[in-house]
């Protein structure tokens, strides 16, 4: 069923936006919220669960171990220093070579993974969005029907909404 | 100070965090333009003598064995160092959910990325064939050379390297809901300019929750990365034979050392920022206060270490300590040696009490005399062991000529050319973070940090 309206809540503050974001899920409606501060309590109750970014950032710093090994100890095998009956494969200094690469490739992995999984770089404009969300208000947007928006907007203005736009779900692309 | 008075708004709203941020951003007037033009004339002159020592050779250094490091090493350390107050104040304190470091890492983080910068150039100048530097690096080439991971020279490309990318990374990240609020309020080429910087960002649930997330990994990965990035450094000397450099404390001594020096380079800017651009409600004397407290706690640790190396060397007896530590307190560089004690150890002493602390003249001078002094303890580490190595009949003084001390000049200049222009282009406070934390703000505000001055 396609939607026919776009309702965007518009809240001062944090609390009323969570309390928003709680009705909006028990009656089971999809929204999209959106924050100008990283608000953990808002993630929170929004409740996607925890962001699989930091099983691409344990995968990367695995990964820059093992590169760390393999350019390390590889190095020995191939160019072996055999001096005074020392060891050709030496720990202690190659973990200093794995620890960094294992930093640098997992950081690495969590901007890679982070622009993957919040779909960025997103020039394309996001149906609700208005400049305000960047600056001091948090918005909520929901696609709905012309039948559901006076039963969802009792809900938002219930919570504390300040105002509710009725907008187009399928805004014209901006020129920038 | 009286002509400075004005009221001081003890609630300011997310709005006004906003203002308080874009009028940094506003288009710079003249005055900056003619401090940029200064500062880029320095770097010339620093470029241009650098050619030539590319071009002649490093004779025209004050490099002569046995002093084969000295300038240009100890700015390679001091810049490193540095570095690391951004990390502590971004990533260390985020951990620890500090709140007063919202109004000031990301000018730590921006002090970071640009000290490494110029860090990373001071290994270059200080090659005579700089065309080979690649060498440092494993990667295939026709003569099967491959660097040997023993050396401490190759850990210090990789942990150097790792810390570039790692704290340019924490960075942009960190900027991108900012820059996304200054697109949002920008017009003409500054609207697209912030808008592809800003990638797309509108603040959705989901975006930050896999920002929370990829943030909090990222601070985890960056802190135990800046320990080992000074302790690395630290080895380059420490690994060596050479008497006052072979010690077991110089991981931890340097670490401290490096914060000790960044933070109060980060008060140093901090302050005439403030002034200059009417950040009082921003960054209010509680900010300053608790990085006067991370000078003070750094600034102990540096003074035990020094005691503790005293110490060692006495406790062991071993001649050539003794001698090289005879020569650094009482010898050619013992002015230096000294004005560097009262720098680092006895100065800073007066962070003790909480109203020089909130004073923001003083802690001015006390910062930039922790600044020359951990200068001057990079100095007396490195040129001063080497001027007296195991063999008497070796020993020299260095000299710097004029190459190394307009490189040195140009560095600074370059740092602070960068750190300007970046401060008035992109947000160099974060609004974001700024507005999570209000409330904290706004009580510092309200406290009883502002004596005298009228409220709204």
């Amino acid at each position: 069923m396609s939607a026919e309206i776009e309702l965007v809540g518009t809240f001062a503050g944090e609390e009323e936006c969570i309390h928003a974001v709680e009705a909006l899920k028990r009656n089971g409606v999809a929204f999209r919220v959106f924050s100008p501060i990283p608000s953990e309590h808002l993630v929170h109750a929004i409740g996607h669960g925890t962001s699989p970014v930091r099983a691409f950032v344990l995968i990367g710093g695995i990964a820059g171990v093992l590169a760390g090994i393999a350019v390390t100890v590889g190095t020995s095998w191939e160019w072996n220093l055999i001096v005074g009956g020392k060891p050709v494969v030496s720990w202690p200094p190659f973990i200093i070579i794995m620890f960094e690469l294992m930093i640098l490739l997992g950081g690495l992995s969590a901007a890679a993974s982070f622009f993957l999984f919040a779909r960025l770089p997103q020039f394309d404009p996001i149906p609700g969005y208005s400049e305000r969300f960047s600056a001091d208000r948090f918005g909520i947007a929901v696609e709905c029907d012309e039948a559901d928006s006076a039963k969802i907007e009792a809900m938002m203005r219930e919570a504390g909404a300040e105002e509710i736009a009725h907008e187009d779900p399928r805004p014209e692309p901006a020129e920038h | 100070m009286a002509a400075a008075v004005q009221p001081i708004n003890t609630e300011p709203t997310y709005a006004d965090v906003d203002r308080g941020v874009h009028r940094i951003m506003d288009p710079p007037g003249l005055m900056f333009w003619a401090w940029i033009g200064f500062c880029a004339t320095l770097v010339g002159i620093a470029a241009a003598l650098w050619t030539r020592q590319i071009y002649v050779g490093l004779g025209v250094t004050g490099l002569r064995q046995p002093n084969m490091w000295a300038v240009y090493i100890t700015n390679f350390v001091f810049w490193v160092g540095i570095a690391h107050s951004g990390t502590l104040i971004s990533a260390i304190l985020y951990l620890f959910r500090t709140r007063w470091r919202t109004a000031v890492y990301r000018f730590a983080e921006t002090m970071t990325l640009f000290a490494v910068l110029t860090a990373g150039l001071f290994p270059l100048v200080h090659l005579g064939r700089v065309w080979n530097a690649y060498w440092l690096l494993p990667y295939p080439n026709e003569r099967s050379l491959q660097p040997n991971f023993r050396s401490p020279l190759v850990w210090d490309a990789f942990a150097v390297s790792t810390y570039l990318i790692i704290s340019a990374t924490f960075l942009v990240m960190g900027l991108i809901p900012d820059v996304a609020n200054a697109r949002d309020a920008a017009k003409g080429w500054r609207k697209t300019f912030y808008s592809i910087l800003a990638v797309g960002w509108r603040g959705t649930g989901e975006q930050w929750r896999h920002f929370q997330m990829m943030y909090l990994l990222l601070a985890g990965l960056a802190t135990p990365l800046v320990i080992s990035v000074h302790s690395v450094v630290s080895w380059d000397f420490a690994m060596a034979q050479l008497p006052g450099w072979h010690s077991t404390i110089f991981a931890p001594y340097f670490v401290a050392g490096a914060i000790l020096s960044g933070v109060a380079l980060v008060i140093t800017l901090i302050i005439p920022m403030r002034r200059l651009l009417n950040l009082e409600e921003l960054i209010t004397p509680w900010h300053l206060d608790n990085l006067a407290k991370v000078v003070l706690l750094t600034s102990l640790i540096v003074s035990y270490s020094y005691i503790t190396e005293t110490f060692m060397t006495w406790y062991s007896q071993d001649q050539y300590e003794v001698v090289t530590f005879q020569a650094r307190y009482f010898g050619h560089y013992a002015p230096l040696f000294w004005l560097m004690v009262w720098g680092n150890c006895v100065f800073p002493l007066a962070l003790f009490s909480p109203r020089i602390r909130r004073n923001t003249i003083w802690l001015l001078i006390i910062t930039i005399f922790v600044n020359i002094g951990m200068w001057l303890e990079r100095f007396v580490i490195i040129a001063g062991s080497l001027a007296s190595n195991f063999n008497p009949s070796q020993w020299a003084i260095f000299r710097p000529s004029i190459t190394e001390i307009m490189i040195t000049v140009g560095s600074f200049a370059w740092f602070l050319m960068l750190f300007s222009l970046f401060a008035r282009y992109l947000p160099i406070i974060s609004m974001t973070e700024l507005k999570e934390g209000i409330q904290w703000l706004r009580q510092s505000l309200r406290d009883n940090y502002y004596p005298g001055l009228p409220r709204e």
